[in-house]
């Protein structure tokens, strides 16, 4: 028998709510009321996460961010900052029973595993994407997909972007520098180091078309089913209160 | 306040910012782009460092005792590498 796990696509959402509803999702998932999920979302507005450890004033230019309406918000998740393009990127999350079979104790070996579904999503668009220790995706060498996972209550919970289409000029804008003088630099070597389906494949790939990839990449390399679902009651409130109480505030943002 | 980076090869980035009081740790930060779980144990490890002798041996020591006896895991970094961030900072005299 297939394992059935849920899917969710949660469309276009701000900074605060994502980061509030995948934390709600583990803690529905820790109790049991929900089932392994996969979760699509993409960010409105455009915003910059950073990881657990990361300082905001270190890592995000807040002016610029504030003169362009780019959201800034930290991750329960550690990692380095990254650009979420509101047009550019899809973003998944997925929530897994800890003692599942695909969960390794071992970090880095569930981060291999839990990719596989998106670098076999990938090779079904004709993107040929291999995992990269620790948690990168890359076709070519170059990165088009970062990941970043936690564990608590028996649950891990991993997320991560897929670059549909990149800019790097953009990220630059909002990522701090060490200095002015080599911010083009900067540009010029994440243009080296990054790339997207787009640039990859030399056309468009639409959203829908990057969810269905990634669906079936997902149950094949997984061996599951996967069932369009929806945010329950508990999840919505318990993520309406996590925005208010945690990920909107300057208290959790600027805590490091 | 003294600063200092670590890239670790093939790992992730590192940042200290220390205040040092008799060639002792009296405030430390450890901020960068690494996986510690579980993620809120790092405030903890700091509190952990304070008082600790600006010594290489003693730091990693002290990191792997705090990561034995908490049960944490780290991912990109190994405890001598903030160990080598803490010295590189503490050498950097502001």
């Amino acid at each position: 028998m297939v394992e059935k796990w849920r899917l969710l696509d949660t469309g276009l959402r701000d900074a605060f709510y994502n980061m509030a509803l995948d934390e709600a999702i583990a803690i529905a998932r820790s109790k049991k009321i929900v089932p392994n999920t996969l979760r699509f979302f993409r960010w409105e507005p455009s915003a910059v996460s950073i990881g657990y450890f990361q300082s905001m004033e270190e890592e995000v230019d807040i002016e610029a961010c504030n003169r362009l309406g780019i959201d800034y918000v930290r991750r329960r998740t550690g990692g380095g900052a990254v650009y979420h393009d509101r047009d550019g990127e899809l973003t998944y999350s997925l929530i897994i029973n800890e003692d599942h079979p695909l969960i390794s104790r071992d970090f880095q070996k569930t981060y291999e595993t839990l990719c596989s579904g998106i670098v076999r999503g990938l090779g079904i668009l004709g993107v040929p994407a291999e995992f990269k220790p620790i948690n990168d995706i890359v076709v070519g060498g170059r990165k088009i997909s970062g990941n970043a996972q936690t564990r608590s209550m028996n649950v891990v919970h991993q997320h991560g972007t897929i670059l549909r289409d990149v800019n790097p000029t953009l990220m630059f804008t909002v990522l701090k520098v060490p200095s002015e003088k080599i911010r083009d630099k900067m540009i010029k070597s994440v243009k080296e180091r990054v790339t997207s389906i787009k640039n990859y494949l030399k056309r468009e790939v639409s959203f829908e078309e990057l969810k269905n990839a990634l669906i079936r990449g997902f149950e094949e390399a997984f061996n599951i089913k996967l069932a369009p679902g929806k945010v329950t009651d508990f999840e919505e409130q318990t993520a309406i209160k996590l925005k208010m109480e945690k990920y909107s505030t300057r208290e959790w943002n600027f805590k490091r | 306040m003294l600063k200092a980076e670590y890239k670790v090869k093939g790992g992730k980035l590192i940042k200290v910012q220390l205040r040092k009081k008799d060639d002792r740790i009296d405030f430390i930060k450890i901020t960068g782009d690494f996986f510690m779980h579980p993620e809120e144990l790092i405030e903890d490890l700091e509190k952990t460092l304070i008082g600790c002798s600006l010594s290489e041996t003693e730091i990693t020591e002290t990191i792997k005792g705090f990561i034995r006896r908490h049960k944490v895991s780290l991912l990109g970094v190994a405890p001598e590498d903030f160990a080598k961030c803490i010295i590189k900072a503490g050498g950097n005299n502001g």
